[in-house]
C-alpha cells in the first residue's frame, strides 16, 4: 500500500484486535488501514480468523481488546444497527417473508427515509441489479444468481461507507463466479464504496482485491498488493500457501554480501537478504516461483540442483511439471503453454535460478 | 428408490389396516353422534325420527348458553396465558441459552412432566390450592393475608392455574421447533440492515415463528376445550365447562342432549382449526 | 450479549414456570410419605410408608390392583398393535399411494379428536352394535385410536431422517424389496420403534378421557382414581400417583436411551 494516508481519510482502521473463544483465539492482535475506496480481500485457510476479523468490523462480535474505526470515527462498542457498514452473508439471509422489493427496501424503512423515497430507490436499484420483474416474488422462488444480486441490492441500498462480504459467491455455480465477480469489481469501482471481501480461495483475492490480507492462524501474515503476495511472499506459511512456489527449508551455512548461502537437503543455495540478517546455523526457508525456473541454467548461476521429471499437467496458457526431490516433496516448473516441451515424464533436468529470484522468509520455517 | 414402490398396490395395502381402524374408532363414531343428536322419540332406535328439538330446547336454555360463552372465554384466556408464557420460555431456550447442556437439561425438565399423566398431575394441585393448602399456608406464612382465601380450589382460579402448567409445552412446543429453523444469519442481517432487537424481532424472528404460535394456540384451544378432568377434579362439582355437561348428560342417560352437546363441541373446535389452517398450513409442521 | 435483560429476564420466568410446574408433582410425592394421621395436605404428621402398605393390602371396595393390571394389559396390547400399524403405515406414506395426503389427515384426526367424544361416539357404536362396553374390547379400539396416530407421527419422522441411499445401496447389491427391509431398514429404525413402542404404552396406560364410556364395569387404573376422587382424596391416591409418575420416568428414560441409539447408529451409518 502507498503511505498511509492521514487519519479522516481512512474509511477503516483496525488497531490491534483481538478476539478468544472461550481457549480458541479467533482474532490475534490484527491491526489493518483501509484507504477511501479500496477493494480489500481477506484471504486465509477455515479457521484462520478472517470471518470473525469481519464479524467484528460488523459488530456482530465484540472484540476482547483493540480498536474499531469505521469513517475516523471510534465504534468498537457500537452495535451493528449504529455502525455505517452493510453485509452480504455466505448463503445470502435473504429473509423468506419478505418480497424481493420488501427486504431491498428494508434498510432505508429503518433509516425512516419517507415512504415514497424508499419506494423510489427501490425501484431505482432494483432496475439497476436488473432484478425489477423479480419485485413480487419471494426469495424461495429465485435462483441463485438472483438471490445473490438481491442480497447485493439490500446490502448497498443505504450506501454505506463499507461493505462487508463474507465469501459472497461461495453459494454460486462455478459458472456464474467469473462474471459475478467482474460486475462486482465494476461495481466498486463505480460506487468508491470500499469493500472488504473474505475468502478462502486466492483466484477471488487476487483477481478482485486492490489490497490482499493473508491470515493464518488469527494473526495476519502478510497484507500488500496482489502482485507483492505473489512475488515476495514473505513467510513459509504465504509461500506454501500461494500456489506456484516451491519452498526450501534448511539452515544458514554462511553470509556472502547481501547473500545467505542456505544449505537445504538438495544442496547449498544463495538467496538474497532482506532487512535483518540472520545468525549463522540458524533455521531459515525460501520460495522460488515455479516460472521462474529454468532447465539448462546458464553458468553464471549459483543455483541449481538435478532432478527427474515425474508428471507433466496441461493447463493450456501453462504446462506444469512435477519434478521429485530426494527428500519426497516434489519441485514445480511452469513453461509458458504455447512453447514446445521441456521435458518428458523420466527425463532427468538439471534446473536452475537466478539469485534475485529467491525469496528468504521471515521467522523460522514451519 | 427404496423399500417401497412408489403408488404400488403394497403401499395401498400396508395403508388399509391403519385406515380401517381410525375409521371405525374415529370417524363412523363421530358421525353416530351427529346422528344422534337430531334423534327424536325417547327409544335408543336406529329408527327414531329425525327432528331438531335436541337442538331448540338447547339453545332455548340460557344457563347453557352461558356456559358456552364461559367456555370460549375461559379456553381464550388460557390460550393467551399459555401462548406468551410458552413463547416466553420457547424463546429463552432457543434463543438466548448458549450451552447445549444446560439447553438440554432445561428443556428436558420442561418437557418430562408431559409424559407422565395429566390426571395425576391435576390431582397434585388439589393439595396446593385448598384452603388448607400450601398457597394459602405461604401466603400466610409471608404475612400477606391473615384469613385462608377460597379463590384457589373450587375455583375458575385454581382451574386455570392447573390448566397453565398442564398446557403451556403444547404452545411452546411448535414455537420451539420454528424457531430452531431460523438460521442465525437473518438475525443478523437485519442487525446490518440497521434494525435494532425489538425490532429485528417484530418484523423478522415473530413472522418466521408464526406458524408455530398458531399450531400451539390451536393445541390449546383444543385440549382446553376438551378437558372435563381438570375441571371436574379441581372444580369439585360446582364448576362445569361444555365438556363436563357431556359426561353429566350421559350418566343422567340424556343421550340425546349429551350428542347436541359433542357436536356443539366438534363445531366449535372444527371452526378453530379452519380458521387456523387459513392462516398456516398445517402440513409444514408435520412430517 | 447486549440484551443481557431480555435474557435474564426470559430466563426467570422460564425457571419459574418450571418451578411451577414441578412443585405439585414434588408435593404430591412427598405427601404419599406422610404419617398414617397425616391427611391431604401439610403437616404430613410424620414420615412412613403407610399409605404404600394401605395401597397394598387394600379391601375389595378401593382395591388398585386389578384395574393396574388391566391397564398394564392393555397397555401392552396396544403398544404392540400400535407398533406394528404405524410402521406398515408410515412405510405406506413413504410409498405415496394414491389417496396417501387424506390418509395423514386422517391419522392427524385421532389425535386433534377430543378423547371424551371419541370414546362417546365409541359407545354409541356398541350399543347400537349390542356390545357390552369392556376395557379389553370397545376400550381396547378406542386406545389404539388414540396410541396409533402418535406411532405413526413418529414413524415419519423417523423415516424422514433416515437416509434412503442406504436401502438403495443394498438394492443394487441384489437385494429383493423386502429383504432390503428385514436385513437393512428395520435393523436400522429398531431404536426408534421402540421408542414408538413405550412412548405408545405410556399413551394409553395414562389415558382416561376415551376410557369414560368405553370400559364398563371392569375399570383402569385412571379411572379407578378418578372415582376415588369423587368418593374421597386421601394419601392412597398421592401414593398411587407417585407410583405411576415414577413408573413413567423410566418409560421416559427408556424412550430417551432408544433415541440416543439411533442419533448414535445413524452417525455411525
Amino acid at each position: 500500500m502507498p503511505e498511509a494516508p492521514v487519519l479522516a481519510q481512512l474509511d477503516l482502521e483496525l488497531r490491534n484486535l483481538r478476539k478468544r473463544f472461550g481457549s480458541f483465539v479467533a482474532v490475534d492482535g490484527v491491526s489493518l488501514q483501509i484507504a477511501k475506496g479500496q477493494f480489500v480481500c481477506l484471504l486465509g485457510p477455515s479457521g484462520c480468523g478472517k470471518t470473525t476479523t469481519l464479524r467484528c468490523i460488523a459488530g456482530l462480535e465484540e472484540p476482547d481488546d483493540g480498536d474499531i474505526l469505521i469513517g475516523g470515527r471510534e465504534v468498537t462498542r457500537d452495535a451493528p444497527w449504529q455502525r455505517d457498514i452493510a453485509m452480504m452473508f455466505q448463503d445470502f439471509a435473504l429473509f423468506p417473508h419478505m418480497s424481493v422489493a420488501k427486504q431491498v427496501g428494508f434498510g432505508l424503512e429503518m433509516l425512516k427515509r419517507p415512504k415514497a423515497e424508499v419506494a423510489r430507490r427501490v425501484a431505482e436499484v432494483l432496475k439497476a441489479f436488473e432484478i425489477t420483474p423479480f419485485a413480487d416474488r419471494k426469495p424461495a422462488s429465485l435462483s441463485g444468481g438472483q438471490k445473490q444480486r438481491v442480497a447485493l441490492a439490500r446490502a448497498m441500498i443505504t450506501e454505506p461507507r463499507l461493505l462487508l462480504l463474507d465469501e459472497p459467491i461461495g453459494a454460486l455455480d462455478y459458472s456464474l463466479r467469473e462474471t459475478v465477480m467482474i460486475e462486482l469489481k465494476a461495481l466498486q469501482r463505480r460506487t468508491g464504496i470500499s469493500f472488504i471481501w473474505v475468502t478462502h480461495d486466492q483466484n477471488e483475492a487476487f483477481s478482485l482485491g486492490d489490497h490482499v490480507v493473508v491470515m493464518n492462524h488469527a494473526k495476519i501474515e502478510q497484507q500488500g498488493s496482489p502482485e507483492d503476495i505473489l512475488q515476495r511472499p514473505r513467510t513459509p506459511f504465504v509461500a506454501g500457501f500461494v500456489q506456484g512456489n516451491n519452498v526450501f527449508r534448511g539452515t544458514i551455512a554462511g553470509m556472502v554480501r547481501d547473500q545467505a548461502l542456505v544449505r537445504t537437503a538438495l544442496g547449498e543455495f544463495e538467496v538474497p537478504l532482506l532487512g535483518a540478517v540472520p545468525t549463522l546455523g540458524s533455521a531459515a526457508s525460501f520460495s522460488v516461483r515455479a516460472e521462474r525456473l529454468r532447465p539448462t541454467p546458464e553458468a553464471a548461476w549459483h543455483n541449481r540442483m538435478t532432478l527427474t521429471c515425474q508428471t507433466v499437467e496441461y493447463f493450456g496458457s501453462v504446462r506444469r511439471y512435477i519434478l521429485a526431490r530426494p527428500d519426497g516433496e516434489v519441485i514445480k516448473l511452469d513453461q509458458f503453454g504455447a512453447e514446445p516441451a521441456y521435458l518428458r515424464v523420466g527425463e532427468e533436468a538439471v534446473l536452475g535460478w537466478r539469485t534475485e529470484d529467491g525469496m528468504l522468509h521471515e521467522g523460522a520455517p514451519a | 428408490m427404496s423399500t417401497i414402490r412408489i403408488r404400488s398396490p403394497a403401499a395401498y395395502w400396508l395403508a388399509v389396516p391403519a385406515a380401517l381402524w381410525m375409521l371405525c374408532a374415529v370417524v363412523v363414531p363421530a358421525l353416530l353422534i351427529l346422528w344422534v343428536s337430531f334423534w327424536g322419540g325417547r327409544q335408543f332406535s336406529a329408527a327414531s325420527p329425525l327432528v331438531l328439538d335436541n337442538y331448540t330446547r338447547f339453545f332455548g336454555n340460557q344457563t347453557y348458553m352461558n356456559l358456552i360463552v364461559q367456555t370460549l372465554i375461559h379456553t381464550a384466556t388460557l390460550m393467551a396465558i399459555c401462548g406468551v408464557l410458552g413463547y416466553c420460555i420457547a424463546y429463552f431456550l432457543v434463543v438466548k441459552v448458549r450451552n447445549a447442556k444446560l439447553r438440554t437439561a432445561l428443556f428436558l425438565a420442561f418437557i418430562i412432566p408431559f409424559w407422565t399423566s395429566a390426571l395425576i398431575r391435576a390431582i397434585a394441585w388439589v393439595p396446593f390450592l385448598g384452603t388448607n393448602g400450601v398457597i394459602n399456608n405461604a401466603l400466610m406464612g409471608l404475612g400477606l393475608i391473615d384469613r385462608p382465601v377460597e379463590v384457589f380450589l373450587y375455583s375458575r382460579t385454581g382451574i386455570s392455574m392447573a390448566q397453565v402448567s398442564l398446557y403451556t409445552l403444547m404452545a411452546s412446543g411448535p414455537v420451539v421447533y420454528m424457531l430452531a429453523q431460523i438460521p442465525p444469519a437473518l438475525r443478523e442481517a437485519a442487525m446490518t440492515l440497521k434494525a435494532p432487537p425489538g425490532v429485528v424481532f417484530w418484523r423478522i424472528i415473530f413472522p418466521l415463528t408464526l406458524p408455530g404460535v398458531v399450531i400451539g394456540q390451536v393445541l390449546v384451544f383444543l385440549n382446553v376445550m376438551a378437558d372435563f378432568a381438570t375441571v371436574a377434579t379441581i372444580g369439585g362439582n360446582k364448576i362445569a365447562l361444555l365438556a363436563n355437561l357431556i359426561l353429566n348428560f350421559y350418566e343422567g342417560a340424556q343421550i340425546r342432549a349429551a350428542a347436541v352437546v359433542s357436536v356443539i363441541l366438534m363445531a366449535c373446535m372444527l371452526i378453530g382449526v379452519v380458521a387456523a389452517m387459513r392462516v398456516v398450513d398445517i402440513r409444514k409442521l408435520g412430517a | 450479549m447486549r440484551s443481557r435483560l431480555t435474557g435474564w429476564a426470559l430466563g426467570t420466568l422460564t425457571v419459574g414456570f418450571l418451578l411451577y410446574q414441578w412443585m405439585p408433582i414434588a408435593t404430591l410425592s412427598l405427601l404419599s410419605f406422610s404419617g398414617p394421621t397425616g391427611g391431604t395436605t401439610f403437616p404430613m404428621n410424620g414420615v412412613s410408608l403407610h399409605w404404600y402398605r394401605e395401597l397394598w393390602d387394600a379391601s375389595i371396595m378401593n382395591d388398585f390392583k386389578p384395574p393396574l393390571w388391566r391397564s398394564f394389559v392393555l397397555a401392552l396390547a396396544c403398544s404392540a398393535v400400535t407398533t406394528v400399524l404405524a410402521v406398515t403405515a408410515a412405510q405406506a406414506m413413504r410409498g405415496k399411494f394414491r389417496g396417501h395426503n387424506a390418509f395423514f389427515y386422517l391419522l392427524l384426526l385421532g389425535i386433534m379428536a377430543p378423547g371424551l367424544l371419541v370414546g362417546f361416539g365409541v359407545a354409541l357404536m356398541a350399543r347400537m352394535l349390542g356390545v357390552e362396553p369392556s376395557w379389553n374390547g370397545t376400550a381396547f379400539l378406542v386406545h389404539v385410536s388414540w396410541t396409533l396416530p402418535f406411532g405413526f407421527m413418529a414413524m415419519l419422522a423417523i423415516f424422514n431422517r433416515f437416509d434412503a441411499r442406504i436401502e438403495e445401496a443394498a438394492l443394487t447389491l441384489g437385494a429383493t424389496r423386502w429383504v432390503a427391509f428385514q436385513r437393512i431398514t428395520f435393523p436400522i429404525v429398531l431404536p426408534g420403534i421402540i421408542g414408538a413402542a413405550l412412548f405408545g404404552f405410556s399413551l394409553s396406560y395414562d389415558e382416561f378421557a376415551r376410557s369414560m364410556f368405553t370400559t364398563g364395569a371392569d375399570q383402569t387404573l385412571p379411572l379407578a382414581v378418578l372415582a376415588q376422587m369423587d368418593r374421597q382424596l386421601t394419601p392412597e391416591l398421592y401414593a398411587i400417583g407417585t407410583a405411576t409418575t415414577v413408573t413413567s420416568f423410566f418409560a421416559i428414560l427408556a424412550c430417551i436411551g432408544s433415541l440416543a441409539l439411533i442419533r448414535r447408529s445413524m452417525r455411525r451409518g
